[in-house]
């Protein structure tokens, strides 16, 4: 059984951003050599999101809609105040909610050495506090024969 | 738009290019949050809308031993990115504080003067050891920027940055601009008073102590202040400022127009105070 761990960085460019990282993902899988097993793809905050859905504009409109509508920006959340911990304010509370909505991470099988996805799914990293240098990691696990 | 109060201190660029820098600014100067790209700065501008940011340094050389950005810093930033505008800081305890700023100002083309007497342990009624800066400031036509009222530093003392003390040097040097940090909070009552009699006193917006910018601003400017004061009398003394990065500048400006203040006192304070005060040429 074979673990490989690859950490991916990117710049987001917006506050709130979907950024399809499937091509990556199915690289990652591609070059590690597994022929069967998993991959997990996972984000390293708590203010983006990993997700899939289908890759058009419109449902990336209805989802950002969607979040910022069940987690608005003006209601009041005990999430802000002064950080001693960070030396900053923390009054991102809806970047945090709406990452707990979405999630933080999927996953896949791995089967003769490809990632097993219907046609239609996309792999989203979602930025929710952006602009900010982000990273988030793939893991293959499976075996190379 | 124009961001008057922003720190340079989450710049990694920078932070890896000068050893100390990053110990300085967590230890002196109570920044936690992991240094980000060049990048993250400037994207951050665009997304607030913001078009130039004041990059503000302090040197506490006297009171710490160090300088959270030095003047030569903020220089090479302005350098490579023309939306930045540098202020210097020199530390008004060293004998060197006057030359220090002029070669800042005439050499290294910073526009202004950043004073935190907080962070550098001194006093604002202390005449004997800032005359001969805010002499030299008039002589250079530059605004000072002070940090007033509470100090997110972990040493900062606030005792220090009560705006009152400052009133007889705004009265000795009256072509001097003084742009009170933080509207002073918590002795918001005192800097509106100075800002309302004193044509050469301003306030800058980068108020935070609870809530989200949008609570801290409603709460300081609506609530303490007033609506009808700042739309009479204060519209062409206040200037946007965030703090960023303490806090974001896209929910600082966000807050900001949250006020529904006048089209007039918005356009004044986003940008209009902010260019008369610093020259800048009309865009």
């Amino acid at each position: 059984m074979e673990t490989i761990i690859t950490k991916v960085n990117i710049q987001t460019q917006h506050e709130l951003q979907f950024i399809n990282i499937t091509d990556k993902v199915k690289e990652v899988v591609e070059t590690s050599g597994v022929l069967n097993g998993v991959v997990f793809i996972l984000t390293l905050h708590t203010t983006t999101a990993i997700t899939v859905n289908e890759c058009l504009p419109d449902i990336e409109r209805d989802l950002s809609d969607l979040v910022q509508k069940l987690v608005p920006d003006d209601k009041s959340y005990y999430h802000a105040r002064f950080l001693p911990t960070d030396g900053q304010m923390a009054v991102n509370a809806p970047s945090h909610l709406r990452s707990a909505l979405l999630g933080f991470q999927v996953f896949f099988p791995i089967q003769d050495g490809k990632i097993l996805t219907g046609a239609r799914q996309t792999v989203y990293f979602i930025e929710l506090d952006g602009p900010q240098f982000r990273s988030y990691v793939i893991q293959v696990i499976g075996n190379k024969v | 738009m124009i961001d008057f109060h922003t720190h340079p201190v989450m710049i990694k660029e920078l932070i890896e290019s000068a050893p100390d820098l990053f110990r300085n600014i967590r230890e002196v100067f109570g920044f936690f949050f992991p240094p980000q790209p060049l990048d993250c700065f400037l994207l951050e501008m665009d997304e607030a809308n913001i078009d130039k940011a004041i990059l503000l340094p302090i040197d506490c050389t006297s009171a710490h031993g160090c300088k959270i950005v030095s003047n030569e810093q903020v220089a090479q930033l302005v350098e490579k990115q023309s939306r930045f505008i540098g202020f210097a800081s020199v530390d008004p305890s060293l004998p060197t504080a006057v030359k220090d700023l002029e070669r800042a100002v005439r050499s290294l083309g910073l526009r202004g003067l950043k004073l935190d007497p907080s962070l550098q342990n001194f006093k604002l009624d202390n005449t004997n050891l800032l005359n001969p800066l805010f002499e030299i400031c008039e002589e250079l036509h530059i605004p000072i920027l002070i940090h007033c009222g509470m100090s997110l530093t972990p040493s900062g003392l606030a005792q220090n940055a009560q705006p009152i003390l400052l009133e007889k040097s705004i009265q000795k040097f009256p072509s001097v601009n003084f742009i009170l940090a933080h509207f002073a909070w918590p002795w918001v009552q005192e800097a509106t008073m100075l800002a309302i009699k004193y044509p050469n006193v301003y306030l800058d917006t980068a108020i935070l102590y609870s809530g989200t910018p949008q609570d801290a601003l409603k709460q300081v400017l609506i609530n303490q202040v007033g609506f009808n004061v700042i739309e009479r009398s204060l519209s062409h003394k206040i200037l946007f400022g965030s703090n960023y990065p303490r806090v974001d500048m896209r929910r600082s400006v966000r807050g900001f127009l949250s006020l529904g203040l006048s089209n007039h006192s918005t356009q004044a304070i986003l940008h209009e105070n902010a260019s008369r005060i610093l020259s800048l040429p009309r865009s």
